[in-house]
């Protein structure tokens, strides 16, 4: 079970996704649902605050969807120092499909010329690496026409 | 309405310059200067401040200045959640220790320096960068913001003028402001469309300088206020978030709003008056997206007709329909984590102001837009009670 990322720990934010992480780290997407109600939870918490619920399913999610959103980034900042040769690049927010709308980032990998918000993409996992901090990370390529679905 | 309507009231203002970042020296000593400043602004001694309330991750603790300005006793302190968009309220949490008895003299303060401090993106972020964002490339909040933005432009159907407009507006009042940044920036068409992308849809003009400087304002009792004819009474300066918004990482709805919803709702309804009758706003703009959804979300236009608001005409003093940022904003006074835009929020309805609006009596502060959570206040003189 993956857990190199657990050595370059980032302490921001909600911080209940450690599975989500190990998953990536072992080539897999899973996000969070409430053990007990089912609902969806993205990001990640500890407790379902529907139902009250402390425990946790992570089901194996398909990484597709469609662009919510998108920004590109042309400098690099104080903690993406490791992305300064890739500047321009294009950071999408991306509605995974089947999760009642979770939403990932992800960087964009290949052609942007179909970029929109309203794009199907398809997400690949790469492993630990220098530019995404030690972390695993999830990858989004644009959907061609000729990519049958 | 709640009972701090009019509670307590602004009677003094301090205002560092707005250094380079890293030469403006320690960061307690910049604090110093602008509570100094506004007590004296105030007449009241500094030891006589007792409590004090700033937010963010301010490190110029009450306690830390107590020797230095001769506190007698510290009564109260407090951080108002989080980031920028805690600034409105915490002059509600100065206020409510004001109405509760527990202070009397209030100051609410930020101070940042790069001299001793680390680059504002950290200070001001605060290390709370959540893995998600980080490991995709995303650090600054520049460029969160400009996810948001993007999904206002192209998911919504916002005018990118607006953003140009807000841009415009700030370096504009810049001009007649000696102590702006952005003073001596003239910024044309041409000079906008030329600037660099940072991260799209922002371009180099789109976002906040980065200074070393402090700002305090001095609040006290209505009771007290009645000494002062030019206090500037807090009508309301409601904090919050409603289900679906917060610390979510990308996933807040709407992710085009700057998370104003329920506060601005609250802001009218405590405040008894409307976006209509705002003579004179200072709207945070980390940068001028966050700026556009701030504006949409208290009710002053809405997306589809926000580019009819949102021109340079109508953000401009002293005639605008609704001028914004006089002094300069963010963008082109200068960023001490958007306190300034509380003294020039007092300085309109004082009629100190350099864009000064004629007879401004309601005067309003947006806090930082898109964050977890988010406040506003109004501000008025003695006739709005």
């Amino acid at each position: 079970m993956g857990s190199r990322f657990k050595q370059h720990r980032i302490s921001g934010g909600i911080g209940g996704d450690d599975r989500f992480w190990e998953a990536l780290e072992d080539g897999e997407l899973r996000l969070c649902r409430c053990g007990s109600c089912g609902a969806w939870q993205w990001p990640a918490h500890f407790r379902c605050g529907r139902c009250g619920s402390w425990e946790h399913d992570w089901p194996l999610v398909e990484p597709v969807g469609t662009v919510y959103s998108w920004t590109r980034t042309h400098m690099a900042f104080p903690r993406t120092t490791a992305r300064a040769e890739s500047v321009p690049y294009v950071v999408l927010l991306v509605e995974v499909d089947g999760t009642d709308g979770a939403r990932l980032h992800g960087v964009l990998e290949g052609p942007a010329d179909a970029l929109a918000i309203g794009a199907r993409v398809r997400g690949t996992i790469h492993p630990p690496a220098d530019e995404s901090l030690g972390y695993p990370s999830l990858r989004w390529a644009l959907e061609t026409a000729e990519v049958s679905r | 309405m709640t009972g701090l309507r009019g509670a307590a009231a602004v009677v003094g203002v301090g205002l560092t310059p707005h250094h380079r970042r890293s030469t403006g020296g320690p960061a307690l000593r910049l604090c110093l200067e602008a509570i100094v400043a506004a007590a004296e602004d105030a007449g009241i001694h500094p030891g006589d401040i007792d409590g004090f309330v700033s937010y963010g991750a301010e490190r110029s603790e009450g306690q830390k200045m107590m020797p230095a300005l001769g506190t007698k006793e510290l009564r109260f302190a407090g951080l108002a959640w989080s980031h920028g968009g805690g600034i409105p309220g915490a002059l509600n949490v100065a206020a409510s220790a004001i109405a509760t008895g527990q202070a009397e003299v209030v100051v609410v303060y930020r101070s940042l320096s790069e001299y001793d401090g680390r680059r504002l993106q950290l200070d001001v972020a605060q290390d709370d960068t959540a893995a998600q964002f980080l490991v995709n490339g995303l650090d600054a909040p520049v460029q969160l913001c400009a996810l948001g933005t993007m999904r206002l432009l192209e998911g919504e159907g916002v005018p990118a003028s607006t953003l140009r407009a807000m841009a415009q507006a700030s370096y504009h009042h810049a001009q007649r402001n000696p102590a702006a940044v952005g003073n001596g920036t003239v910024l044309s068409d041409a000079e906008y469309a030329r600037s660099r992308w940072i991260s799209e849809p922002y371009r180099l003009f789109d976002c906040s300088r980065e200074n070393d400087g402090a700002a305090a304002v001095v609040l006290v009792s209505a009771e007290r206020a009645r000494d002062y004819p030019d206090a500037a009474y807090l009508l309301s300066a409601p904090l919050g978030a409603a289900a679906g918004w917060g610390p979510l990482e990308g996933n807040q709805n709407p992710l085009w709003s700057a998370g104003f919803g329920a506060v601005a709702a609250r802001l009218w309804a405590e405040s008894g008056y409307r976006p209509e009758d705002v003579d004179v706003a200072q709207i945070y703009e980390n940068t001028t997206g966050m700026g556009v959804s701030a504006l949409i979300d208290h009710g002053f236009c809405s997306l589809e007709d926000a580019a009819e608001l949102i021109t340079f005409d109508n953000l401009i003093a002293p005639h605008g329909r609704l001028p914004i940022n006089t002094a300069g904003g963010n963008l082109a006074e200068g960023f001490i984590h958007g306190m300034g835009l509380v003294v020039e929020t007092v300085r309109q309805l004082r009629g100190t102001s350099v864009n000064q609006v004629p007879d401004a009596r309601l005067s309003l502060m947006t806090g930082g837009p898109g964050d977890a959570v988010v406040s506003s206040a109004l501000l008025g003189t003695r006739d709005t009670l």
